[in-house]
C-alpha cells in the first residue's frame, strides 16, 4: 500500500482543449490523465511529437490552465505559486536572458527565492562546477552552443535544491557525451532523494533512467508502468544456454531437458527495446483508438 | 504667466481628489468583476463560475499579502541590465547630436532666447524619453513570452504583482537615469547658449553728454549714452551716471553688470556675462476681485468682449479696480518694501497717439480700515511683465485722505457706516504697521485714462519672493517629463500584459496621443466639439459638409447621431480615465517663464501620477495573474 503523503504528483481527469480566438475547439491535448507520481522515483512521460507530454507538464506548472480535472503537485493545487518553492524546471529549450552571463542568470534565478546573496553566491558556484561551466561563466548566454545552454538552463533548475525537478526533453540538443552526462546528473539526482519527470522522445534515454513510464498518444495515457515491467514479453521464452554442440542446438527444445551436461543459464522472459514497444504502441493505437492502459500501475 | 486652471492648494484638493479616485477605482473594479463573473458563468456554468472565482479572489489576496519587495527588485534590476545590455543609452547620444545641431535652428535674435532655449531642450527630451518608455515597456513583456523566458520566470515563486511592478520600476529607473543625464547636459545647453558679454568701448561707444566734472553734478545725472556691441544678435542701451554709476537697460530679458577699470588716462569698462537670463522667482499670488461701477465687489469685471474669458477688465478714469488680496505679509519675508511684478491687459477703444501708453496707478490699501496710498502711477505696455517696488516707508502725500471702500456683496450697509475707524495721521506711514492687517493687505490696481480698459486675471500680479536655485528649477522642470514617463511606462506594461509587443506598443501610443489632446477627447465625448461625434464627423468628411451646417434629415444621419449618443457614453467614461499629458506643460512652462516650480503643484501632480500607477498596476496585475501563460 502507497503512502498517500509519499505521492507528490496527481492528476485526476486531467483535460487540456486548445481553442481558438471563437472559443471553436482546435485540438484536445490532453485527454482524462490520470496519474500518480511519487517520492523519489524518476518517471518518464514518453510520446511522439504533438502527444501531451510538454501540455501536461505545463499544466502540472500552472503554465497553462486545465479544461476539466484536477493538478495536484507537491501538495498544492498547480495555481498556487507557493509551489514552485520546492520546485525546478526545465524547459524543452533553454528559454533564458541571452544577455546574461552564467553567473548572473543563475543569481537571478536565486534572487526570485528569496536566497541570501551570501548562499547564493556559494550556490551559484557550486551548480556552474557541476554543469561544467567554469571556464564560460562569464560569457553572455547567447555565445553559448546549445549544450552549454541546456546546461546552464539544468543549472537554474536546480538552483533552489528542489524536491521536484521537471525536464522537459533533457538531452535534446547535447551529444553523447553530454546526453551521457545528464543521465548521470539525474541518477545523481534521485540518489540525493530527488523526484524526477521527465519527458523524452528519445527512448533510450527514457529507458537508461526511469523508473516508470507512461506512454502518451494523441493526449490519451497509453501505457503506465516499471520500465522493466513493461518491457517484458510474457508470450515467449528465452532460453541461454552455453557448451551445446551444433546439433544439440538443432534440438535444443527437444533435447534441453534430456541432456544431463547442458547447463540452463537462463530461462525465462526475453525484453525487447524500449523502442519497439513504442512503436507497437503507436501501431495499435493508430488500429484501434481509444485509450489503453495496460499493466496498469506497477510502482508496488 | 498664463495659469487658466490655477492649481488648488494641496490640502485642500486632496480630500475630494481621493475620494473622486477612489469612487472610479471602485466602479472600474466593480465592472470588471462583472464582467469576469459573466464570462466565467458563460464558459463553465454557475457552481465552477463561483468556485474559480473565489479561488481567483483569495489567490489575489495571497498574492498581495505574500508580496515580496527582493523579488520586485530582482526583475527591476533584470530590466535596468537588458536595457544596459541592449545599448538604451544610445538615446543619450541621439540628444546629445540633437543639441550639438540646435543652434543652427534656434534663432539667436529672439527677444526671449531663455525661454526659446528651455522650451526646446524640455520638448526634445519629452517626446525622446516618452518614445523610449514606450518602446521599452510595451515590448519586454512580450518579448518574454515571445521568447519564452516568461516559463523560467513565472516557475519559480514569484508573483504577478512582483512581475508588473518590477518591470514599471526596472523601465521608470532606466527613463529616469536617462532623464537626469538629459536634464544635465541640457542645462550645461542652457546655460552655454545664454552666456554671453558685449564689448564696450569708452571712446567709441559711449557719447559723452556733459564736459561738466561728475562730482559738481547731482549723482543721478546722466554724463554719458550710448550702446554696447552687438553679441547674440542684440545691444544694450547704458548710461552713465555722475556717481559712477552704469546702467545697462535689459534687452531680451537680460542685462549685465559693468566694471570700470581705469589704466592711468585710459577708462576701459569689463561687461560681466549675462545677468537674469535664467531665473526662478518665486511668485507669491493673491486673490483677486473687482471693484466694479456699482461700487461692489464682483469675481470679474468688464466683458469687453474678448472670446478668451480669462482676464476680466475695468473702465479707465473711473473708481474701478483690480484688486488682490495677499495673506502672510511679513516684514521678516519682505524688509525691502514689496516687489511686485505685473502683466497688464491694455484694451484701447480709440486708438488716440499710438506712441502714447495708457496710464495707470497701483495702491495699497489696509483691507480693514480702508487707509489707502498711491505707490506708483505707470505707463501700461501690454503683456509686458513691469516690475514695480512698494517702498516700506511712504509719504503723507501720497496716502488719501478718506479710506476707500469696497461694498461686499449682500451687504446692505456700507464700509461708511462704521464710526469707530479712524484714520492714522502720520508724516510717514510703515507699509507693515499701517497697511498690512494680520499679515493681509491689499493692491489696487486701476486705469487713469478714461474709456480706456485695464484687464487682469489672478496670476498677472504678485509678489516676488526670494529667488529659487535656477538650476535646481531648471532639475524640477524634469519633473513634469518624469511623470509623464511614469504614466506611459504603467500604461506600456498594463497593455503588455495581454497584448503583442506591437499591439500593446500602438495602444500606449494611443494613449499618449488622447492624453495630450484629453480636452478635445472630452469635448468629443461629451458631443461638445464642432461637428458633432466620430460618426457625424465622419459623415461631414464623406460628404463634404462644413462642421456649421446642420446634415440633411436623413436615416443615415439619425443613425449616425444615436450611435455617437451611445458611444459618448464610453468615450466619456475612457476620457475621464486618461492622463492629462498637457497638464504636466506646467512644469516645463515655469521653467521656460523664469519661475519657480511651487511645491504644492509639485505634491499634487505627484499624487495624482502615483493614483494613475497604482491604479494602472492594479489592473495589469490582475490581467497577468489569470493569463494562460503558455496559451498559444
Amino acid at each position: 500500500m502507497v503512502n498517500e503523503s509519499d505521492v507528490i504528483v496527481e492528476t485526476k481527469n486531467l483535460t487540456k482543449t486548445y481553442r481558438d480566438f471563437w472559443g471553436r475547439q482546435k485540438v484536445r491535448a490532453l485527454k482524462a490523465l490520470d496519474l500518480e507520481i511519487r517520492r523519489g522515483e524518476i518517471f518518464g512521460l514518453l510520446g511522439p511529437n504533438g502527444s501531451g507530454k510538454t501540455t501536461t507538464i505545463k499544466l502540472l506548472l500552472g503554465l497553462l490552465f486545465p479544461t476539466s480535472g484536477q493538478v495536484n503537485i507537491l501538495g498544492r493545487p498547480a495555481s498556487d505559486v507557493a509551489k514552485n518553492e520546492r520546485l525546478g524546471y526545465l524547459p524543452e529549450e533553454s528559454y533564458l536572458y541571452r544577455f546574461l552571463n552564467a553567473e548572473e542568470t543563475l543569481d537571478f534565478y536565486g534572487r526570485l527565492f528569496n536566497i541570501p546573496a551570501s548562499v547564493r553566491r556559494q550556490r551559484v558556484a557550486q551548480l556552474i562546477q557541476l554543469v561544467g561551466l567554469e571556464s564560460a561563466k562569464k560569457r553572455q548566454l547567447r555565445e553559448y552552443s546549445k549544450g552549454m545552454t541546456r546546461r546552464i538552463g539544468l543549472a537554474q533548475a536546480l538552483i533552489n535544491d528542489p524536491d521536484l525537478i521537471l525536464l522537459d526533453e533533457p538531452t535534446s540538443g547535447l551529444d553523447p557525451i553530454g546526453t551521457r552526462n545528464m543521465k548521470d546528473l539525474i541518477l545523481q539526482l534521485k540518489e540525493r532523494g530527488k523526484t524526477i519527470i521527465m519527458s523524452s522522445h528519445l527512448l533510450g534515454d527514457v529507458q537508461d533512467v526511469c523508473d516508470r513510464v507512461g506512454i502518451l498518444y494523441q493526449g490519451e495515457l497509453k501505457e503506465l508502468g516499471r520500465v522493466e515491467d513493461l518491457l517484458k514479453i510474457v508470450e515467449e521464452t528465452e532460453f541461454r544456454v552455453s557448451g551445446l554442440s551444433e546439433e544439440t542446438k538443432k534440438k535444443i527444445e527437444q533435447l534441453v531437458k534430456d541432456d544431463p551436461k547442458a547447463e540452463m543459464v537462463f530461462c525465462g522472459n526475453p525484453t525487447t527495446s524500449l523502442e519497439g514497444l513504442f512503436h507497437d504502441i503507436i501501431a495499435e493505437s493508430e488500429a484501434r483508438p481509444g485509450l489503453r492502459v495496460r499493466g496498469g500501475d506497477s510502482a508496488k | 504667466m498664463i495659469l487658466e486652471h490655477p492649481i488648488p492648494p494641496f490640502l485642500q484638493w486632496i480630500g475630494p481628489a481621493a475620494l473622486n479616485w477612489a469612487m472610479s477605482v471602485l466602479a472600474l473594479a466593480a465592472l470588471a468583476v462583472i464582467v469576469c463573473f459573466v464570462v466565467l458563468l458563460v464558459a463553465k456554468g454557475a457552481k465552477q463560475a463561483s468556485h474559480t472565482f473565489a479561488v481567483g479572489v483569495s489567490d489575489a489576496i495571497k498574492d498581495v499579502r505574500l508580496f515580496s519587495w527582493k523579488r520586485c527588485f530582482a526583475m527591476a534590476s533584470l530590466a535596468i541590465r537588458e536595457s544596459i545590455r541592449k545599448k538604451v543609452v544610445v538615446v543619450c547620444v541621439v540628444f546629445l547630436v540633437l543639441l550639438m545641431f540646435a543652434g543652427w535652428f534656434l534663432d539667436p535674435e529672439s527677444k526671449d532666447p531663455a525661454r526659446l532655449c528651455a522650451s526646446f531642450v524640455y520638448q526634445s527630451t519629452t517626446y525622446l524619453v516618452l518614445l523610449l518608455a514606450l518602446f521599452l515597456s510595451s515590448l519586454s513583456l512580450p518579448n518574454d513570452f515571445k521568447s519564452k523566458t516568461i516559463y523560467t520566470i513565472v516557475t519559480k515563486p514569484i508573483r504577478s504583482s512582483e512581475i508588473v511592478l518590477g518591470r514599471i520600476i526596472g523601465v521608470a529607473s532606466v527613463g529616469s537615469i536617462i532623464l537626469v543625464l538629459m536634464a544635465i547636459c541640457s542645462y550645461f545647453f542652457v546655460a552655454n547658449t545664454l552666456n554671453h558679454t558685449h564689448v564696450l568701448d569708452d571712446r567709441e561707444d559711449l557719447t559723452k553728454l556733459t564736459d561738466e566734472d561728475p562730482s559738481t553734478l547731482p549723482p543721478d545725472t546722466v554724463i554719458a549714452k550710448g550702446y554696447t556691441r552687438l553679441a547674440n544678435g542684440h545691444k544694450h542701451m547704458v548710461e552713465k551716471h555722475a556717481n559712477g554709476e552704469i546702467i545697462v537697460f535689459e534687452e531680451n530679458k537680460h542685462t549685465h553688470d559693468v566694471v570700470e577699470i581705469k589704466e592711468g588716462d585710459l577708462v576701459r569698462y569689463q561687461v560681466s556675462v549675462a545677468r537674469g537670463a535664467l531665473q526662478a522667482k518665486s511668485p507669491k499670488y493673491g486673490s483677486i476681485k473687482f471693484r466694479n461701477a456699482d461700487s461692489f465687489e464682483h469675481e470679474r469685471g468688464i466683458n469687453v468682449g474678448e472670446e478668451w474669458a480669462y482676464r476680466s477688465y475695468i473702465a479707465g478714469g473711473t473708481d474701478e479696480a483690480v484688486i488682490w488680496t495677499f495673506d502672510s505679509i511679513t516684514p521678516n519675508k519682505f524688509p525691502d518694501g514689496l516687489p511686485v511684478e505685473m502683466t497688464i491687459s491694455v484694451y484701447r477703444t480709440y486708438m488716440a497717439d499710438i506712441e502714447k501708453t495708457v496710464m495707470g496707478a497701483l495702491y495699497v490699501r489696509n483691507p480693514v480700515t480702508g487707509l489707502t496710498a498711491e505707490t506708483h502711477v505707470f505707463n501700461s505696455e501690454k503683456y509686458t511683465v513691469k516690475a514695480l517696488n512698494i517702498p516700506r516707508v511712504i509719504d503723507k502725500s501720497k496716502v488719501k485722505s478718506k479710506p476707500w471702500l469696497v461694498k461686499k456683496m449682500g451687504e446692505k450697509e456700507t464700509f461708511e457706516a462704521s464710526p469707530d475707524l479712524e484714520l492714522p495721521q502720520k508724516e510717514e506711514y510703515d507699509l507693515f504697521e499701517d497697511f498690512v492687517v494680520d499679515g493681509k493687505l491689499e493692491i489696487w490696481l486701476q486705469c487713469l485714462d478714461s474709456q480706456q480698459y485695464f484687464g487682469a486675471a489672478e496670476p498677472d500680479l504678485y509678489l516676488r519672493e526670494k529667488d529659487a536655485n535656477v538650476f535646481l528649477n531648471f532639475l524640477k522642470g524634469y519633473l513634469g517629463v518624469w511623470q509623464q514617463m511614469l504614466i506611459v511606462v504603467s500604461f506600456g506594461v498594463l497593455f503588455s500584459t495581454f497584448l503583442s509587443g506591437p499591439v500593446a506598443m500602438a495602444s500606449t501610443f494611443g494613449i499618449i496621443i488622447a492624453g495630450f489632446c484629453k480636452t478635445l477627447f472630452l469635448e468629443i465625448a461629451h458631443l461638445q466639439a464642432l461637428g458633432g461625434g466620430p460618426i457625424e464627423s465622419l459623415n461631414r468628411l464623406v460628404t463634404h459638409e462644413n462642421m456649421m451646417v446642420d446634415l440633411p434629415n436623413t436615416i443615415s444621419t439619425h443613425l449616425g447621431q444615436a450611435f455617437d449618443a451611445i458611444a459618448s457614453g464610453l468615450l466619456s467614461v475612457i476620457g475621464l480615465a486618461l492622463p492629462s499629458f498637457s497638464d504636466y506643460n506646467y512644469y516645463a512652462d515655469c521653467v521656460a517663464n523664469g519661475y519657480d516650480i511651487p511645491l504644492n503643484s509639485i505634491c499634487v501632480h505627484l499624487v495624482t501620477t502615483f493614483s494613475f500607477v497604482v491604479t494602472i498596476f492594479v489592473f495589469a496585475f490582475v490581467i497577468l495573474r489569470n493569463r494562460e501563460v503558455a496559451k498559444q
